[in-house]
Formats: structure tokens, C-alpha cells, sequence
């Protein structure tokens, strides 16, 4: 944060989402956006990290030179259940947010921003259809799903100035999609890896896996993308 | 000179309306934001604006609060001889003490565990995440780093420099 390094500490939580704290100013950071609401830096806002939500067994195969977070030694964590996000589905949700019936105030929701225009795709509607094509901020975009329903990335559609139109090609490996356009294969990383654009690459939009609650709190502007009956 | 604490216009009335004045003073500056900031409860912006009014400057109220109780306490001290009375007044600065190290607690820190010192594994000698469970993963530069789901939910906050960017992890 201009030049200075902050270090962090859990100072509190938030409608469910947690505050941190710096040591060096004492300000208040909320979690999910990076920005600190209260002390000496209030309105500033912490340079978002890129990060990406998949299985362990894709992340080593896309990153075989990777490192690893090594588990605490103390280890009272592996007393932590392995249960702990069924646990969590069950917590209770009491906040202060708007009164919104578009979705379970649990429902996990893959959020994404394109041009301040933030929309909140239901996990649940990607596990059942992938990929979905949708106009967001007046792009076209395309989400996709992977690692059994687990892992899910968003890309810009357009390529080479031509929006291209995507379906799923699972034979092709999970996550999988084939252009409408040109016939090219692309994997889950958003490079064609087959067909005449082999070796382009679609540009990674920043996707948050979130609670619906939480995603309305911070995007009170957001659309929902709802399946049609079929 | 009266040994009371009761009797109406002594001054060591008022000296000890003053001191039970601080004790609660003190333990509502402590208390009061730990009562507003409960995990599965609303918050307003203004509560959280007081919590962290109070949390910022209970450490040096509450020395103030002891000093200035010692004080009190150690007047009224010479002014009674009952035993009783004097076991009260001691009493008094239990919590007057005991709310200078509480302002100093972070009880979410109690009640999570975060992991201010990391340590990191190759990803291809890591036999403690099995292939199925999910990481987030980051790269900054060509430093690519995974944080397995279940031990972020567990700390909640990591603290690391990833390709010499330092960053804050936090779920």
C-alpha cells in the first residue's frame, strides 16, 4: 500500500465477512473487496491478487514448478472437520443486506464484473449447463465448468475481434469447449489446443466463488443469471 | 472523620460513586465491542464504526482508567478501616486491571488461527492434499502458489510474498 508493506490480522467480522486489521495504521479492511472501511486509510483499496478456485490435481498440472502452503504443525487444524463446508451450508445467515428472493441467501454463486456491471451465476445452473454464453457490460463473455462441478473460470469471448460461440466438448477433457466458428478445441485454461486457432489463448475474466448473501451485500447493482426451464 | 462509604455528602461518597463510575466505564468500553461484533449477527456501519472507535482506543483509556483508580482507591483506602470496606476497594481494581489486558486481546484471534508464518512445499513433493480437494491458486509473476482450501477456511488469513509481491490470503 504506497510503498509500504501492511501486515494483517483478523480485527473482526462484518455481516458475516471478515475484517482484518494493519498493524502499521490500525485500519479496518473488509475481506471480500480489499478496502479499508474505517481508521487512517479508509478509502483506500488493497491490489486484488488474480486467484483462481480449482481441484489440487489441475492446479499441479498447470503449475508442476508450484509451491504449496504447508499444513500448521501445532496441528489442533486437524481436529478441524473435514466436513467443514457441508458445517458451514448449515451456519445461519443474519446480516444486514438487502431482502433479495432470487436465490437462497446460501445459494454459491460464481460472481463476475465485466465494466462495473457484476453479475452472480448459480453454481448449481453451471452444473447443469456448461458452457453458458451470456452479454455482460457489453461484452460477451462465456463461463465454464470443470473438475465435476467444482472449479469454474470465465472468459472474454471474443478472439481476433470475432465473438466466437462456444459449446461444451467433453470429450475433449473436462472443462472442455469447442467454437462454433472455426471448430477449435479450447481447455479449461482458455487455450485452443486444437483446429486452426491452436495456440490462442481467450482472455481470463476474475471470477469469485461466493455466498449469495455476501455477493448482493458488496454488488447491491447485481444481475442474476437464471436457467430457463427445460 | 466517619468510616463510611454510604454516608450521604462524605466525600468518600463520591469518591466511590466515582470509582463503581469507572469500573463500568471500563468494562463497557471492553464489552461493548465484542457484543456488537458477534459472528451471526447484523451489523450496522455505525456499530462498526464505535467497535472500532472503542477498539482503538480502549488500550489507552483503560491505563488511564487504573491510574486514575488507583488513585480513588488508594484515597478511600485511608479513609476506612473496616476490612470488608478495604476488601471492596481492592476488589474495585480487579477489573480496572484485568480490562488493561483485555483492550490488548484479539479474541478473533483466539477463536480463528492465523497462519502469520507460512511455510511452502514443491507442489511435486506435496503428499498432504489429495488430488480432489480444491486450492486457491495464485501467480504473481512466475511464482505460482496453491493455499489448500480447507487450511485457509481453518486460518483464514496467510501472510506470504508471492514472486516478491507481498500479499494477504484470506478466506
Amino acid at each position: 500500500m504506497k510503498g509500504r508493506v501492511l501486515h494483517f490480522h483478523l480485527a473482526g467480522i462484518n455481516n458475516q465477512n471478515f475484517l482484518m486489521q494493519d498493524e502499521e495504521t490500525g485500519s479496518w479492511w473488509q475481506q471480500v473487496s480489499g478496502l479499508a472501511i474505517l481508521g487512517p486509510l479508509k478509502g483506500d483499496s488493497l491490489t486484488r491478487v488474480f486467484h483462481d478456485e480449482v481441484t489440487f490435481a489441475r492446479w499441479r498440472k498447470e503449475n508442476p514448478g508450484g509451491r504449496v502452503l504447508r499444513p500448521a504443525a501445532d496441528s489442533a487444524w486437524k481436529t478441524f472437520s473435514a466436513n467443514w463446508e457441508e458445517e458451514t451450508a448449515h451456519l445461519p445467515v443474519r446480516v444486514n443486506g438487502p431482502a433479495d428472493g432470487a436465490l437462497a441467501e446460501r445459494a454459491v454463486i460464481v460472481g463476475v464484473v465485466v465494466a462495473g456491471h457484476a453479475k452472480a451465476y448459480p453454481v448449481a445452473a453451471l452444473q447443469r449447463q456448461s458452457p453458458i454464453m451470456d452479454r455482460l457490460g457489453g461484452r460477451t463473455i462465456v463461463l465454464v465448468e470443470s473438475d465435476s462441478g467444482r472449479a469454474f473460470r470465465a472468459f472474454d469471448a471474443t478472439q481476433n475481434g470475432a465473438t466466437l460461440e462456444f459449446f461444451q466438448a467433453a470429450d475433449s477433457g473436462s472443462g472442455s469447449m469447442r467454437d462454433a466458428t472455426t471448430g477449435s478445441v479450447w481447455d479449461f485454461s482458455g487455450v485452443a489446443v486444437g483446429g486452426p486457432l491452436r495456440g490462442q489463448r481467450l482472455t481470463r475474466l476474475y471470477v469469485l466463488k461466493d455466498y449469495w448473501f455476501d455477493w448482493k451485500i458488496y454488488h447491491p447493482e447485481t444481475a442474476v443469471y437464471l436457467l430457463g426451464p427445460r | 472523620m466517619p468510616e463510611s462509604l454510604s454516608t450521604k455528602g462524605s466525600p468518600s461518597t463520591l469518591l466511590a460513586v466515582l470509582l463503581a463510575l469507572l469500573v463500568l466505564s471500563v468494562m463497557v468500553v471492553v464489552l461493548l465491542p465484542v457484543w456488537l461484533i458477534q459472528p451471526f449477527k447484523p451489523q450496522s456501519s455505525g456499530a462498526l464504526a464505535w467497535s472500532f472507535w472503542l477498539r482503538r482506543w480502549s488500550p489507552m483509556f483503560t491505563i488511564g482508567a487504573l491510574l486514575a483508580g488507583g488513585v480513588l482507591a488508594g484515597v478511600l483506602w485511608q479513609g476506612v478501616r473496616s476490612p470488608w470496606r478495604k476488601a471492596l476497594i481492592a476488589c474495585a481494581l480487579f477489573p480496572l486491571v484485568l480490562s488493561v489486558w483485555a483492550s490488548r486481546q484479539n479474541h478473533f484471534e483466539w477463536m480463528f488461527a492465523p497462519l502469520p508464518n507460512s511455510s511452502f512445499e514443491r507442489a511435486v513433493r506435496t503428499d498432504f492434499v489429495s488430488p480432489s480437494d480444491l486450492v486457491l491458486g495464485i501467480k504473481v509473476k512466475e511464482d505460482a502458489v496453491a493455499f489448500p482450501v480447507r487450511q485457509v477456511a481453518y486460518h483464514h488469513l496467510v501472510q506470504d510474498d508471492a514472486g516478491g509481491v507481498p500479499i494477504v490470503a484470506t478466506f
